[in-house]
């Protein structure tokens, strides 16, 4: 059995409009016009026990409310998912027991006392052993290097040290799913990298289901073997973060500088497009299939080359390229 | 059961972190009390009854009715509810295995007891200095039928600010709703005067609402102005109250949920 699946799953949302101005707010007191916003439309995926994918999608995509669905928060409008099992919006105790959520912008920490004391909570509504509770407590402690701040209160830690805090805080249960939403969020380079390892480390090791959603490239990258990419609702792409380049990016870029006088620009557009020129440096997409002839044409022309160098497009700009679409 | 235990103390520790703020909350309830000492001696100068009240009965009703207002006060959780819905904070708790209408009670249980411990030390105070003017009934089963009248009142008033609160399902901004709500109860209750100075009528409308039997009648009974069987019918009236309104919690929990999983609000 898949871990998570889910079927046709869509999600619509009503709200009203209201026109500008007093006239059209005194009307709107008795009769509205009522609009549905179709956040999720009709998506099928599902998950092996022990993947880490990223969600990857821009803002208002959907990426939130299909965890919410998986969660059990909304209630889908039409479809059905499934995970470990359960129907998600039943929210019963036993699927309850067995994920955890952590949403980036909203914190499940006690604010004016010390994280420790939301973990004792957590231990009592999750139901943990006392051992249970301190081995993996020391673990956690352990892997994200926070001892020292455990007896501090909440509101005066950085949002890094609150972030490694709302982690243990949702992970001392030992949940087998673990649903991420933008963990990154506001986080500086450093911290932001500190939570990556974790997660990472943390799916290798305890091989936690994991499914994050985030809009910076830097954590899907590093994490996500595989990659879901929802827009408007729909998912345009599921698949390999490799594959995903091959498939929307059926070239490679020539990085070529010259020495001497340099060159025309004229005297290089016969190659493929041009990307970027200058006398000196020029940069050309070509066929993936072309890419060694044509490198192997330049180096014998007589044009004065210096240095040649294929490189694989960047993954941001193709992510860049398909939401643009 | 445990992690309603660990809400509670934790909902005490963090008001003990803010123990300046309830003193200065005591502070404003002791001019409330004062205002009232002040307005009720000045009316009695001139009479010596007033509807069937005499001076040391009237300051008796200020004074004890004073800590029984504080006693079961909750302190504003209409506005933590609805926030909770408002923001999504919500969300981090129907997710947990954890009842979030328990939640609130067991936080609110942390959040009186300093409150109530501030109060009973000023109440003893106040009590002692107006010893001559008050009436002091020391009978041991009014004095438990009244504890249990309080406790209950305590709960009533508190699932009465859940339901409220709970109106943010459909409201955006329920402080107005509140605010009036809250005057409206308190007046029903009889705290701002004894309901008796009002015609006969309106206090036969206040015995259909559970205002009443958080305060005025528990003070009747202290006063010995109703009998120790009454206050127990009132205790009923009470328990019945305070069934009905976990019903209509568990109603307006059930629609309001359906909505919030339908628009996350």
């Amino acid at each position: 059995m898949k871990t998570i699946e889910v079927k046709n799953l869509s999600k619509v949302y009503e709200y009203y409009k209201k026109q500008p101005g007093l006239w059209a707010s005194v009307k709107g007191l008795f009769k509205r016009e009522k609009l549905f916003t179709e956040a999720v439309k009709g998506i099928n995926f599902s998950i092996e026990e022990g993947e880490l994918v990223g969600f990857l999608g821009p803002n208002g995509a959907g990426k939130t409310t299909t965890l919410k669905m998986l969660s059990g928060i909304l209630y889908p409008s039409s479809g059905e998912a499934t995970v470990l099992g359960f129907t998600p919006h039943k929210r019963q105790k036993e699927y309850q027991k067995q994920f955890a959520l952590v949403m980036g912008q909203k914190n499940q920490l006690w604010w004016d006392l010390p994280a420790m004391e939301s973990f004792i909570l957590n231990k009592e509504i999750y139901e943990v052993s006392d051992e249970d509770f301190k081995k993996n407590l020391d673990e956690l402690v352990g892997l994200l290097d926070i001892k020292d701040i455990l007896d501090v209160q909440v509101r005066k830690l950085s949002l890094g040290q609150r972030m490694k805090c709302e982690l243990v805080a949702a992970l001392l249960h030992k949940p087998k799913i673990l649903f991420l939403d933008e963990p990154t969020i506001g986080l500086d380079v450093v911290a932001q990298k500190n939570i990556r390892d974790f997660i990472k480390k943390y799916n290798q090791e305890q091989k936690t289901t994991i499914i994050l959603t985030s809009h910076y490239m830097d954590d899907i990258k590093e994490l996500c073997k595989r990659v879901v990419i929802i827009d408007h609702g729909t998912i345009i792409y599921d698949g390999a973060l490799d594959d995903l380049i091959k498939k929307y990016a059926p070239y490679k870029v020539l990085n070529i500088t010259f020495n001497d006088k340099g060159v025309e620009k004229t005297q290089v557009e016969k190659y493929g497009i041009i990307q970027k020129y200058n006398q000196y440096a020029v940069s050309i997409e070509v066929n993936r299939e072309e890419v060694k002839k044509v490198a192997t044409a330049i180096l014998s022309s007589d044009l004065p080359v210096d240095d040649i160098m294929i490189d694989e497009v960047d993954i941001d700009e193709v992510i860049r390229k398909i939401f643009k679409k | 059961m445990k992690k309603y235990w660990k809400i509670i103390t934790n909902e005490f520790q963090r008001h003990l972190a803010y123990r300046a703020n309830i003193v200065s909350y005591s502070f404003g309830h002791l001019f409330e009390i004062i205002s009232q000492i002040v307005i009720w001696t000045v009316i009695f100068q001139g009479t010596s009854m007033i509807k069937g009240y005499t001076y040391p009965e009237m300051m008796t009703y200020v004074i004890i009715g004073w800590f029984i207002l504080f006693a079961t006060s909750n302190y504003g959780f209409e506005e933590r509810i609805a926030k909770d819905i408002h923001q999504g904070t919500l969300s981090n708790m129907i997710v947990k295995p954890m009842s979030y209408v328990r939640y609130i009670i067991a936080v609110s249980m942390g959040r009186v007891v300093i409150a109530l411990i501030t109060v009973a030390v000023i109440e003893t105070v106040l009590i002692f200095l107006l010893r001559n003017k008050i009436i002091i009934n020391l009978d041991p089963a009014t004095l438990l039928l009244m504890l249990f009248m309080l406790l209950v009142a305590f709960f009533i008033k508190l699932l009465f600010s859940i339901l409220i609160g709970l109106i943010a399902f459909w409201i955006i901004e329920i402080s107005g709703t509140y605010f009036s709500l809250n005057i409206f109860s308190k007046f029903m209750s009889g705290a701002y005067f004894p309901m008796n100075l009002l015609p006969a009528v309106f206090v036969n409308i206040s015995l259909f609402f559970p205002f009443i039997y958080t305060f005025f009648i528990p003070l009747q009974l202290y006063l010995k102005k109703i009998t120790l069987i009454e206050g127990l019918r009132g205790l009923g009236v009470e328990l019945l109250w305070l069934f009905l309104l976990y019903l209509l919690i568990k109603l307006v929990w059930h629609f309001g949920l359906k909505k919030y999983e339908a628009a996350g609000v």
